[in-house]
């Protein structure tokens, strides 16, 4: 991928659901596997797939249903859900140079989840502002779909599904890291930027490793800008 | 579901909503206000840096394997590598996800078959 301006040729929507294909590998597996373990805490599958629907934010979800399970207050459930998703807080403006002033944008940041963000943050600069709500949507509604479908099939066949493939559940969300590496790779410009860059990944990979995977996003990309402001700033001085 | 666990619900949900659309509304004020005054619209900086390393944070907390064994690690590292060169060699979106993803699973059913 490069910085330059690539049309889509006029169908920027089926360009966006074709960038968006690799998020599937990573979304189903784990919609799969909430769908069955809402069933498992108590909800209905209708009810799985629904909160899918409009929370639409994976561990969140994961985190409501097994507090609702474990009869936690009601207020702490929905306080910790939304703490868990403070850091959506800074991928909107993260975007908004290349947003036009559509009105459904403000529709489409429903599902601005932490995978379309990083696929946006990439290729959104990369297209026309004329395809952008399009690619956008194109992208969304896939991620989006895959994720409430995953759902759906995880509420309603979970248990056979994983008990019958066990390998695929194991193999698939490796699409994940792979599409992050993908989306990452060209970030690596200077030594400024490596250094940032990979100090948030070995912060947040030794969060994640040591059980504490929800901490892990903020904390590591708050040390990551730190070493980037430091060691610009150390620059500067030296200059 | 009881009527109180709908509204649970709902409230989530809106929350997190507003959670990713608020900060674009106060976003796109802010760049339009900027460039009614004459100056260039321009995100802070310190806003421009969190975006990539927040990325990077994703990446690195995607990486741990859900098995946790030493195969998973290992298919882990070999399935990033092969991604990484695969994109290096393309340039491209698609190959190097799907490349990573087939090796990370060739590693992963040796283990199984070997064992």
């Amino acid at each position: 991928m490069s910085d330059q301006v690539i049309s889509a040729g006029g169908r920027a929507w089926v360009s966006g659901v074709r960038d968006a294909i690799p998020l599937l590998g990573g979304y189903i597996p784990v919609a799969v596997s909430f769908g069955l373990i809402a069933n498992q805490a108590g909800f209905s599958s209708w009810e799985a797939i629904i909160i899918s629907l409009v929370i639409y934010a994976g561990a969140s979800q994961f985190l409501f249903v097994g507090m609702v399970a474990s009869g936690a207050p009601l207020w702490l459930v929905v306080v910790m859900t939304l703490l868990i998703n403070a850091r959506h807080l800074v991928y909107a403006p993260n975007l908004a140079p290349w947003l036009t002033g559509n009105r459904w944008w403000f529709w489409l940041m429903h599902g601005l989840t932490d995978q379309v963000f990083a696929l946006a943050h990439t290729r959104l600069p990369a297209l026309p502002s004329s395809e952008r709500l399009g690619w956008f949507t194109g992208a969304m509604l896939l991620a989006w779909f895959s994720w409430v479908g995953g759902t759906a099939l995880g509420a309603f066949a979970g248990q056979e599904l994983t008990g019958r493939w066990p390998l695929l559940n194991d193999v698939m969300p490796f699409a994940l890291p792979a599409l992050f590496v993908v989306l990452l790779a060209p970030r690596f410009t200077s030594w400024l930027w490596a250094a940032a860059l990979g100090c948030a990944i070995v912060v947040a990979l030794l969060f994640a490793a040591n059980g504490l995977p929800n901490m892990a996003i903020p904390v590591a990309a708050l040390l990551g800008a730190a070493v980037f402001f430091v060691m610009q700033s150390n620059t500067r001085a030296e200059v | 579901m009881a009527g109180e666990l709908w509204v649970a619900v709902m409230v989530a949900a809106a929350g997190t909503l507003l959670m990713r659309l608020l900060p674009l509304v106060w976003m796109q004020r802010r760049l339009a206000r900027e460039d009614s005054q004459g100056g260039t619209a321009a995100m802070p900086r310190w806003l421009g840096v969190l975006g990539p390393v927040m990325i990077a944070a994703m990446l690195g907390a995607s990486l741990v394997p859900a098995a946790g064994t030493l195969n998973a690690w290992v298919a882990t590292a070999v399935g990033g590598c092969v991604t990484l060169l695969v994109w290096w060699k393309t340039k491209s979106l698609g190959w190097p996800v799907v490349s990573g993803v087939v090796v990370f699973g060739v590693v992963r059913f040796l283990n199984f078959v070997v064992i």
